[in-house]
């Protein structure tokens, strides 16, 4: 029982982790990217797409990534190039992705779609570790996803705060006039983050539609984008705490499947809604802006 | 002047670029542009029914293009409009049922205090947590949006659930406490006389009230406002209550005229359509209603071009994003000042290397 | 050599900088002066890369520059330092300095040995580094103005272009920093000091260049020109004597009613004392001075006088009828007006005026709009009229606007924060003038700022503040004869070197 509630928590947590970790990177060079839900869920909807198509996971993940990529491209262009309103810009991208993605998938799969899935990613055990009881499958056997977005944490963390490009990035999202006058190049370092964070997304895509889902709902993100752009203020902008708060909610979603089956008289839709309340609960107690990047969310026009 | 006219065009032109790009989607879909132009022409305005029914479904959009409007004016991002008229449109739809032997008019009083009333709490929810606990505003209006989804759906299969329990619906409200439709077979019906009477009490209040004034200053400039003493966290509380009271008050109306009751979905998106619809409208209310017609048009039509060509009506979103990125990018680049990138007020806005070239200097 | 060659630029439908030539020379110490408005700071832009020119070539050395990249001209070995610093606030000072020359090449983020190439350029410099690791935003003004020149520093540059950078020093903080200017001529760079305070040009420079509305209104060499020959090419035909002769400072006597009293007011916040027991009294008709240089609790005094504060302990009172304190704030821009908004409704910002145009919660547009175009004819701003936007004014404009809306409120007590910081000596005098008739007519001025000669030239009783703390001069040290060591003494109380 807890063994499983374990392993839906890692599971759940990881498409946040991955689409928070992206945003972390962005936030930190001073861009609100509100529409990392638009292109999680382009990401997902590409990506099943191409594996259905080439029956090829691999290039499934490539498609992922690249529908995600060119999602936060447009953001890029509005948001660095022409330095619009950064939330109005990300709504309208989540507006788009969701209408993109449903026109596509309706004209090719119909209303039912039931033809539209795929093998899924196999879980990876990693050996001996995967043996340990209680805690082995649920933490070393899991996908190569998985994996991958528990070991960009201490890469990033350490990317961001002892590195020189890490400080270039810092600088730009403390004060992009300073860092375009000594030359670092605010536009060049923005549009490195969206693309980074491109590529996370995604992943984080993919991960809802490859792994543990192998079909496509339309919306089937549900929110949680969102839920990243709070795990990054919740975890105070760094990857440490990121990754701690992707589990707190990863958790709060795994609560929906653990207390459904085993039966409560609390209706589900309270489970459903539970990790949207918790957020805003967690946000209420923890979401001051005092340890944002000086320049998030403003516009930033060099001249 | 010639700046302005330029700023009144510019959602013209947004529209028309938006067209062309859709244009070549549809042609990646294999569907024809023309065709599908034609059905949502056809769909929209074709004959009587059709035109009623686009007002019908511009009505909703007025109360939440209203509400967005009032919302951004004061630069609060308030994306949530969904989830307040899911609130308003459970109100009234709770409240209806009890409203048997009431006269007519205090019916339909009552249910659209009521959806008034759902949505300002919702609103007003979102507002003290920005106020009061720095909480951004996005992120938990679209929370709120999730949770009023299943509020919603747990009224619909619990607590207000028809006797019969055959479908997650609740009970149809009383017959006073319902808006009737002035010409039968049309659906045109009093909601949206109601709208376009809160469409004038908007920009009344808007631009000619002092606490409209002191909004419209909080939008544009949070420092100036804090320090001649406008009461920021009031303002923002009231604001998002009054913008929540707006989409709640769609919502009512919804119910009142159009549903009768509460289903599980009650909201097919207006709240982030309306995004679309406000700043077609360049956030003044007035303008609002053609936006809203605009895109009721689109959104009736559509219905058309599914049966006709086969393309999900899912596409009026690709539509509503697109405009909405088309705006925004055309203001930015019509104006250099970063500051009025959104709300496009050209020609006497100082160029951005004013900002280089040091106080005082020209 | 820095050349500049019919440099032309345009700002919308401005002409800020028409067909100017510059010339600097190695080893020279170059003053670039001028009114404000008259262009130096774009032309200082252009030379950094942040601007590009419309027309004309910047060459250094007889290679031209890239124009518009300050990347380039950073590489080039042009420097600049603004008038505001532009560090990083949160971020430490080792990062800051890293992202300057000492980081450059590094791959890793070692702000030990950014630090450790730091020392022995400060020490020659006479400088103090703030304890490992702190914040820049923990650090004072002057600090930050000596990091920021660091920084520049660590680039070799071979042109240091200097804006304005007098106007956070202390009076006695000044010597040295001329000083260091002479030691950087000394090893063959070029220095380009852009300053309005003719005084200090004159005592560092070698070559000066003056601007007048956009065009060069001459080249000399210092040997060869005066503070008043400098102040004529400066302004034009009107002359304005490069000294003001002060107003008397004399004391009023006991035909003073009280106006505003602070009662030994403490202000925590921020962690730290930032006013420490201020007392002191305004009486009607007065302009009291507060003399101080930035960041010694200025702010958070105006702030406070303007209810936005409580003080921790003490209390200010209003001893008039009306209890109306009208502040004007320092950042204008940002502060005291909202640029998109026509101007009638940046004056409705202004509660006394709200009120009076408002009844029963409704504006009066129209009786509003009036006003307004009354107030401009009045004060003589120049503008398109009631409904143009306050973006369209020119900085000297929108500072008489504020001060007009200001007094129109019919305030008992005017505090005025650098009231005319950035202002062309038009404009400043137009709003000295409006301060004077307003404590003719009976009003109480409190006038801080930290320029010398405006606090000399209006104020009838004078105040230091420094750390928070209020300093009065005794009465004797006031009388007109003295005023030169009057000015040290207020110099010195300012830097906080005698108590």
């Amino acid at each position: 029982m807890l063994e499983a509630f374990l392993a839906s928590t890692i599971a759940m947590a990881t498409p946040i982790l991955l689409a928070a970790l992206g945003e972390l990177i962005v936030e930190r060079s001073g861009v609100l990217n509100i529409g990392i839900e638009g292109a999680m869920l382009a990401g997902a909807f590409f990506g099943l797409t191409a594996t259905w198509f080439s029956g090829s996971l691999a290039l499934g993940l490539l498609a992922s990534c690249a529908a995600a990529v060119a999602f936060n491209a447009l953001l890029a262009v509005l948001a660095v190039n022409l330095a619009v309103n950064q939330v109005v810009a990300g709504t309208a991208i989540d507006i788009l992705a969701l209408g993109l993605t449903g026109v596509f998938y309706r004209r090719f799969f119909g209303l039912t779609g039931s033809a539209f899935t795929i093998t899924p990613m196999r879980t990876i055990a990693l050996g001996p570790l995967a043996r340990i009881p209680l805690i082995g499958t649920a933490l070393f056997d899991q996908s190569a996803l998985v994996y991958l977005a528990f070991a960009l944490v201490p890469s990033i963390a350490f990317v961001i705060s002892h590195t020189r490009y890490g400080l270039e990035l810092r600088a730009a999202g403390e004060r992009p006039e300073a860092a375009d006058a000594l030359g670092l190049g605010v536009y060049r370092l923005r549009w490195q983050a969206l693309m980074i964070a491109g590529v996370l997304s995604g992943l984080a895509g993919a991960f809802l539609t490859l792994t543990y889902t192998n079909t496509f709902i339309e919306g089937i993100s549900a929110g949680r984008g969102y839920v990243a752009l709070s795990v990054v203020i919740v975890g105070r902008w760094n990857a440490w705490g990121v990754a701690a708060a992707s589990l707190l909610f990863g958790a709060a979603m795994a609560l929906q499947f653990g207390l459904q089956a085993v039966g409560t008289a609390v209706p589900y839709q309270f489970f459903l809604a539970l990790p949207y309340v918790l957020t805003i609960v967690v946000l209420a107690f923890m979401g001051g802006q005092a340890d944002a990047p000086s320049a998030l969310g403003s516009p930033y026009l060099r001249s | 002047m010639n700046a302005r006219i330029a700023a009144a065009a510019r959602p013209l032109a947004a529209l028309v670029l938006a067209a062309a790009i859709i244009s070549l989607v549809l042609i990646a879909l294999g569907a024809s542009p023309v065709a599908v132009a034609a059905d949502l022409w056809q769909g929209a305005f074709g004959n009587w029914l059709a035109t009623t029914d686009t007002l019908v479904k511009a009505t909703p959009l007025v109360f939440t293009g209203l509400a967005i409007a009032i919302a951004f004016q004061g630069s609060l991002w308030n994306i949530g409009a969904d989830g307040q008229l899911i609130i308003g449109a459970m109100a009234a739809g709770a409240l209806g049922t009890a409203l048997g032997g009431w006269p007519h008019p205090l019916a339909i009083i009552a249910m659209l205090t009521a959806g008034a009333a759902g949505g300002a709490s919702w609103g007003g929810l979102a507002g003290w947590l920005r106020a009061r606990r720095e909480v951004n505003e996005v992120i938990s209006t679209i929370m709120l949006n999730f949770v009023a989804a299943q509020v919603l759906s747990w009224a619909v299969h619990g607590p207000l659930m028809e006797p019969s329990h055959a479908l997650p619906q609740s009970v149809v409200i009383a017959p006073s406490a319902q808006l009737a439709f002035y010409f039968e077979p049309s659906r045109l019906n009093l909601g949206m006389t109601v709208a376009l009477l809160f469409t004038v009490v908007c920009h009344l209040g808007l631009f000619h009230s002092a606490a409209g004034f002191e909004l419209r200053a909080l939008g544009r400039n949070r420092r100036a406002s804090a320090f001649f003493g406008i009461p920021i966290r009031r303002l923002t509380v009231l604001a998002m209550a009054l913008s929540g009271a707006l989409a709640g008050l769609g919502g009512a109306v919804q119910v009142s005229a159009i549903t009768h009751r509460l289903f599980e979905t009650m909201s097919p998106g207006w709240g982030y359509e309306a995004i679309a619809v406000a700043l077609v409208a360049r956030l003044n209310p007035l303008a609002i209603v053609p936006a809203a017609i605009v895109f009721g048009a689109l959104d009736n039509g559509s219905q058309a071009m599914q049966r006709a060509d086969a393309v999900s009506p899912v596409l009026v979103n690709v539509i509503q994003g697109m405009v909405i990125m088309i705006l925004i990018a055309f203001d930015a680049m019509a104006t250099t000042g970063m500051r009025t990138a959104l709300f496009g007020l050209a020609g006497d806005a100082r160029p951005s290397a004013d900002a280089v070239a040091g106080a005082g200097d020209a | 050599m820095l050349e500049a060659a019919a440099i032309t630029r345009r700002f919308a439908r401005t002409l800020a900088l028409d067909r100017v030539d510059f010339c600097a020379r190695p080893g020279e110490i170059h003053a670039l002066i001028g009114e404000n408005g008259a262009g130096k700071s774009t032309l200082i832009n252009i030379f950094a890369g942040r601007l590009k020119a419309d027309a004309g070539v910047v060459s250094l050395d007889g290679e031209p520059l890239a124009a518009g990249s300050a990347h380039l001209a950073l590489k080039a070995g042009i420097v600049a330092v603004y008038q505001s610093p532009m560090l990083f606030e949160r971020l430490s000072w080792e990062e800051n300095l890293a992202l300057g020359g000492f980081g450059a090449g590094v791959s890793r983020n070692d702000l030990a040995a950014a630090a450790q190439c730091a020392q022995p350029l400060a020490a020659r410099l006479g400088f103090d580094l703030p304890p490992p690791g702190t914040p820049v935003e923990r650090c004072s003004i002057g600090e930050r103005v000596r990091l920021e020149i660091l920084r520049a520093l660590s680039f070799d540059p071979r042109v240091l272009i200097l804006d304005e950078p007098t106007g956070v020093l202390a009076p006695a903080e000044l010597g040295a920093f001329l000083e260091l200017l002479r030691r950087l001529r000394g090893e063959g760079r070029i220095v380009i000091l852009v300053t309005h305070k003719l005084a200090e040009a004159m005592a560092v420079a070698d070559r000066v260049t003056v601007l007048r509305r956009g065009r060069v209104a001459a080249e000399r060499l210092a040997a060869n020109t005066d503070e008043a020959e400098l102040a004529r090419l400066m302004i034009g035909e009107i002359t304005v004597p490069a000294s003001t002769s002060a107003a008397p400072l004399a004391a009023l006597g006991d035909r003073a009613t009280p106006a505003l009293t602070v009662e030994q007011v403490t202000l925590d916040c921020d962690g730290r004392r930032a006013l420490d027991r201020l007392d002191f009294t305004l009486s009607m008709g007065e302009i009291v001075g507060l003399a101080g240089v930035d960041g010694n609790g200025q702010r958070e005094l105006v702030e406070l006088l303007a209810g936005r504060r409580a003080p921790t302990s003490g209390r200010v009172r209003v001893r008039a009828h009306g209890g109306a304190i009208t502040v004007i704030p320092q950042d204008r821009d940002l502060d005291g007006l909202i640029l998109d908004m026509p101007l009638w409704e940046n004056l409705m910002l202004a509660r006394p005026l709200r009120d009076r145009f408002t009844r029963r919660g409704w504006l009066q547009r129209s009786g509003a709009v009036a006003f307004c175009g009354e107030l401009l004819e009045r004060f003589r701003i120049r503008s398109a009229g009631a409904a143009s936007t306050a973006a369209s004014l020119s900085g000297g404009n929108r500072q008489r606007l504020a001060v007009a809306r200001a007094l129109a409120g019919a305030p008992q007590v005017l505090v005025a924060h650098d009231v005319c910081r950035g202002l062309d000596l038009r404009a400043m005098a137009d709003v000295h003038r409006m301060l004077r008739e307003f404590a003719a007519a009976g009003g109480a001025v409190l006038l801080i700022s930290s320029d010398l000669d405006e606090l000399l030239a209006l104020s009838t009783r004078l105040l230091v503040i420094c750390r928070g703390r209020v300093l009065a001069l005794p009465a004797d040290d006031c009388g007109s004869e003295r005023i030169g060591l009057l000015a040290e003494r207020i110099g010195l109380l300012m830097s906080g070197a005698a108590s």
